[in-house]
């Protein structure tokens, strides 16, 4: 079964964080037990296992056997109990590491919801998995709810691969394009020319004037001169 | 139009640059904020004339004391004291240190009266071992000892730093443990050997020779059993204390024979030096109060003793005499406590001139504490809360108690109002609870800054929190419940074995109320949410081994009600993981914290966690957008914030930002800077977090926002629950570049959260700067195309007026962290700063709305009433008559 979402009008977020940034693809498995007797020390049963092909795309198939008859009647119990259902998830990742992560629900949310659950898989840059955690999608909680057992036939999962987003950066160039315009806006706009260009016609007037009345007056010049010796 | 906009928002900007600009008028200076200056913990000190002594300090800090009250005369705060420490203090017409470590050492020399460096030159050393400096005539000798085989010496020119290229290497094969060798005067000297074989070895440094002078110790002090230790005097002869047995005896070096005076003195010896003659000083507790000190002085020369009585009372242990000075028959001493008191004792009157409380350098945990009401108040309170239902019941209730009421009136009898510790009526008096790195508590007095009571603790230490010293402070139960006394708990770690320690106590008075030595080591600790009967919160500690315990085990039934929705956390630093528990599985014999989630972090550094302020009130549930529609906040009280620094090989560095939920484990958010480092500081209150670091980048600090929210419907609006995840908030994130060295950050908190939020960044600089929380405020796309009203645009550069910041001139050395608190002035917030200086001010981020101004004037407005109301009657008198006069006319 592929992933799609069962509750997908009140999921968008979900959905949206996808798309990766992580830099290298690799395969996750997990496989999934869960405790159908709360207890401190729980003893955890096979549930499933989900495999996801690509960390990348978050593509992932689900496989769970439906409940048998006596798990059905311990989870809806545990329901009915107000207790928590406990979940456990062996992570095998692409380089053969495996980690262990633990997550628990409200078992009465869980039946509540015909056992439409979510796994959020949470991935660091390097797409490693930091944490899987089992969520139930709801606006409010119970305390303790009995649900008829044919509802609790088998799990629906959705699983969503979640990748930490690019932290923000100081967005300098925006800002100083708006700077730029805002000055242009003004008429402000700068003269990169260079100073004989810009004053090209007040310089060359002052030039001819002075070379013809030196044309003009030589004499003068060189009795100046004279003058000055 | 563009124009117009574009001109608006200019003017946007210098309203809030106006809205910032809330510093002080000149006469306001220390009117509501005062600052206490520190030096640390006394390395060495030298008396420079009769006015000052100048000392160097373990937090790499010379000072100059006034003598008469011990206040600072001027204060040079040198490198990171984190592989950096003075290693020489010599006073002569200037003082000249030596400080430094690993990367070099630093030769500077000060002037004597102002403090101002008036030379300085490094000294690049390629060998990390340990180095012994000595001056001598205008020559800075550097001896460095290789244990076994030698040691070389360098001599250095000590203003310039010219050295003639030789070094002297001297064959010390003699050399075994340098902790038993010491300086005195020129002469270096080492013991070698056990007991009977001990071997003294000394050598002039000054004279460049390799002579060196072997005796033994036995032809000196004679033969006994005991191992033998040497003692340095830190004085200009090239005298050392020869100590067996706990008895030392003075041997003044020379060439060939040194000189042994045959009378026996305590270790603790100081010489004081006196015209001719030298006088020596050893603190003793008196034969018949131990707690009090006797000075016991002799002579040098002649061995002559006297004995003086003083009022110095020592509880702390040992007192370490650090200097003392001699003219005639008056002297001054300057000893240093176990708490880091520094005191000067006068002879021979045998006062105490001054006690500084060096302890406050470094400040490891702080808590406000609002004070009692008055009596006459209290009991007003309690005319009110009578229980019994009857009518006669409450009448002699009223009766009674309002009868007491006119007493109290009457005679005056306040025994709380005494000490001045009361409410006032804006909670702007309050007490500081601070808890120091020595072990020593202390309660400041806000108003004043006095130290109101103190409490020194032998042989404790504090945790160590993410990379910093720690100790956990939690108020149990507050000043409000009035017959009931406040009490406060405080948990420090034992130094022998590690284990927890828990003191409770009064902090109104400093009542001590039990001190109880913790047999397990400290893991987690939470102050339970939940008060019992007595208006009293439980503290519950999770051990090293996950055991809970419960103080008082009172609070176990409150507990066990609250079990299924109580929920804790931990964090393991070194493996990288954090554990989430609940206390569900509890059975009434056993509280029991089962793990319910986990986060592996993998092989990155866990540098920063960040929770929202327990008494933080979010008073605006949305935001109001330029359409009128609301988006709400994503207000989550379980929700953590994690900073994470891993290593990479492409990136350097890459900082990891994880918001996650307390109860379940879900990751709410996650963000990645690459090539970004430490250091990191966090901020997180709302529905935001703040973040600080450092860009490598573009090598540079720069300040990350994240802001949740929910959306336009809010989710579960009547009681928030983290077990019924909807949707995911959705996050807006925004960066700047920020033109300083944050230290330390946090956000300032009103009573009521109606008060716009500052974030207050102590900076490297000493400077303490406000920064509006609007300025920092991620708007993402929507709030740049759709500009709501008082909109700030973005700049990417953070603006840091001199206005915003809250010390004006008053900079304030290696800041450590902020502490806030409300006050019950909705508009005002109450700021500590601790580092090596206290600081401690007011700031009103929305400014003073809820005030009349200071200069406001009552009499005016009081005059122009009356005369408005006269006026009135009169114009209403003239106008009956004139209406009188025109019907007769």
């Amino acid at each position: 079964m592929l992933m799609k979402g069962y509750c997908l009008c009140l999921l968008l977020q979900f959905g949206r964080i996808f798309g990766g940034n992580i830099e290298y693809d690799g395969w996750a498995n997990i496989n999934l037990q869960h405790a159908l007797i709360a207890s401190e020390n729980p003893v955890f049963t096979e549930r499933g296992n989900v495999t996801i092909q690509s960390l990348q795309t978050g593509l992932s198939t689900v496989y769970q056997k439906p409940l048998s008859q006596t798990d059905r009647v311990k989870l809806r119990d545990l329901a009915a109990n107000n207790e928590f259902y406990q979940l456990k998830s062996i992570v095998t990742a692409s380089d053969g590491s495996e980690s262990v992560f633990i997550s628990s629900v409200k078992a009465c949310m869980l039946a509540e919801s015909d056992l439409n659950d979510i796994l959020s898989v949470s991935l660091d840059y390097s797409g490693k998995v930091v944490t899987v955690t089992l969520a139930v999608a709801s606006t409010a909680t119970c305390e303790g709810a009995v649900v008829p057992i044919d509802k609790l036939k088998e799990f629906s999962t959705s699983v969503y691969v979640r990748h930490p987003e690019n932290g923000p950066v100081p967005d300098t160039i925006t800002y100083t394009q708006k700077l730029e315009k805002q000055a242009k806006e003004k008429g402000e706009v700068k003269d990169n020319r260079s100073f004989l260009a810009k004053y090209w016609m007040y310089i060359v007037p002052v030039v001819i004037i002075m070379v013809l009345s030196s044309a003009a007056n030589p004499d003068g010049a060189a009795t100046g001169n004279n003058a000055a010796r | 139009m563009a124009t117009f906009k574009s001109i608006s928002s200019i003017f946007l900007v210098f309203l809030t640059f106006l809205n910032v600009a809330i510093s002080l008028y000149e006469d306001q200076i220390g009117k509501f904020d005062w600052k206490q200056s520190y030096i640390g913990n006394i390395k060495f000190g030298s008396f420079d004339s009769v006015k000052r002594v100048v000392v160097a300090t373990d937090e790499n800090v010379i000072a100059s004391l006034h003598l008469k009250n011990g206040q600072i005369a001027w204060r040079q705060i040198l490198e990171s004291p984190h592989g950096n420490q003075i290693e020489l203090l010599h006073v002569d017409k200037e003082v000249i240190t030596v400080s430094g470590g690993e990367s070099g050492w630093y030769v500077r020399g000060w002037e004597l009266n102002l403090g101002t460096i008036l030379w300085e030159w490094t000294l690049y050393s390629d060998k990390s071992l340990k180095g012994y400096w000595v001056i001598s005539k205008d020559q800075l000798i550097h001896l460095v000892p290789a244990v076994g085989s030698h040691l070389e010496i360098t001599t250095y020119e000590v203003r310039t730093g010219r050295n003639n290229g030789k070094t002297l290497r001297i064959s010390a094969p003699w050399i075994t443990d340098l902790s038993k060798c010491v300086t005195a005067g020129i002469y270096w000297t080492c013991i070698s050997g056990e007991s009977s074989s001990a071997e003294l070895h000394y050598i002039d440094l000054s004279s460049q020779l390799d002579k060196v002078y072997n005796l033994s110790v036995e032809k000196l002090i004679g033969n006994a059993p005991g191992k033998v230790t040497l003692r340095s005097l830190q004085y200009a002869e090239p005298d050392i204390l020869l100590i067996r047995n706990g008895v030392g005896r003075y041997v003044r070096l020379q060439p060939e024979l040194p000189k042994v005076f045959t009378y026996g003195l305590s270790p603790n010896v100081a010489v004081a030096p006196n015209g001719d003659q030298t006088l020596l000083i050893q603190l003793e507790s008196s034969s018949e109060n131990p707690e009090n000190i006797q000075i016991h002085s002799v002579e040098l020369e002649e061995g002559k003793e006297n004995r003086i009585e003083t009022d110095y009372v020592n509880k702390t242990g040992i007192s370490h005499i650090i200097t003392a000075l001699c003219r005639g028959s008056a002297c001054r001493v300057l000893f240093s406590a176990q708490d880091h008191s520094i005191s000067l004792l006068q002879l021979p009157a045998g006062k105490v001139a001054w006690t500084r409380e060096e302890a406050l350098s470094h400040i490891v945990a702080t808590e406000f504490l609002e004070l009692p009401v008055s009596e006459l108040d209290a009991s007003i309170e309690h005319e009110f809360d009578s229980v019994s239902g009857d009518v006669f019941g409450t009448l002699y209730h009223r009766l009674t108690s309002q009868a007491r009421q006119l007493s109290v009136l009457l005679t005056g009898q306040q025994s709380t109002s005494n000490t001045g510790l009361v409410r006032d009526e804006f909670g702007l008096h309050k007490l500081i609870i601070v808890a120091t790195n020595v072990g020593k508590l202390f309660a400041i007095d806000t108003i004043t800054g006095n130290v109101v009571w103190s409490r020194f603790f032998n042989n404790v230490e504090s945790f160590s929190l993410l990379n910093k010293h720690g100790m956990l402070l939690f108020v149990q139960r507050t000043a409000r419940y009035s017959p009931l006394i406040p009490q406060c708990v405080l948990l420090m770690k034992d130094k022998i074995t590690g284990n927890g320690i828990m003191y409770t106590f009064d902090p109104i008075t400093g009542e001590s109320l039990q001190l109880e030595r913790l047999s397990y080591q400290i893991n987690q600790v939470m102050l339970l949410p939940y008060e019992d009967d007595e208006h009293l919160k439980g503290l519950l500690i999770l051990s090293g081994d996950s055991q809970v315990h419960l103080y008082p085990s009172s609070s176990k039934s409150i507990l066990l009600k609250h079990a299924s929705t109580t929920f804790l956390y931990t964090a393991n630093p070194k493996q990288g993981t954090l554990h989430g528990l609940s206390l569900a599985y509890s059975t009434p014999e056993n509280i029991k914290a089962v793990p319910t989630w986990s986060l592996n972090l993998g092989q990155a550094e866990l540098v920063a966690v960040g929770i929202r302020p327990i008494n933080e009130r979010v008073h605006s549930q949305g935001r109001v957008l330029a359409d009128r529609s609301v988006l709400y906040k994503y207000v989550n009280p379980n929700l953590l914030a994690i900073a994470t620094i891993k290593d990479d090989s492409i990136h350097k560095h890459v900082l990891n930002i994880y918001l996650v939920d307390g109860v379940t484990g879900l990751i709410v958010y996650s963000t990645v800077h690459k090539r970004a480092d430490k250091p990191v500081h966090l901020v997180h209150s709302e529905n935001w977090l703040v973040y600080s670091y450092y860009n490598e980048r573009f090598r540079r600090i720069e300040l990350g926002a994240i802001e949740l929210y929910e959306g336009s419907v809010q989710s579960n609006s009547t009681a928030f629950s983290s077990h019924a995840v909807s949707q995911l908030p959705h996050a807006e994130a925004q960066a700047y570049i920020f033109p300083g060295t944050p230290l330390a950050m946090q956000a300032t908190i009103t009573e009521r959260g109606i008060t716009n939020k500052h974030i207050l960044v102590g900076l490297s600089n000493g400077a303490v700067t406000e920064i509006p929380w609007a300025f920092l405020e991620p708007r993402g796309n929507q709030g740049i195309l759709n500009p709501e009203e008082g909109y700030i645009p973005y700049i990417p550069e953070l603006p840091l007026p001199s206005e915003a910041t809250i010390n004006y001139n008053q900079s304030l050395a290696r800041i450590r962290g902020l502490q806030v608190a409300p006050a019950r002035l909705e508009s005002t917030c109450l700021v500590l700063v601790h580092g090596l200086d206290v600081y401690y001010t007011r700031v009103t981020p929305s400014k003073t709305f809820d005030l009349l101004k200071e200069d406001f004037d009552h009499w005016l407005i009081a005059i122009v009433l009356i005369g408005l109301t006269v006026a009135s009657y009169v114009t209403k008198r003239l106008a009956s008559r004139k209406a009188l006069k025109q019907a007769w006319k």
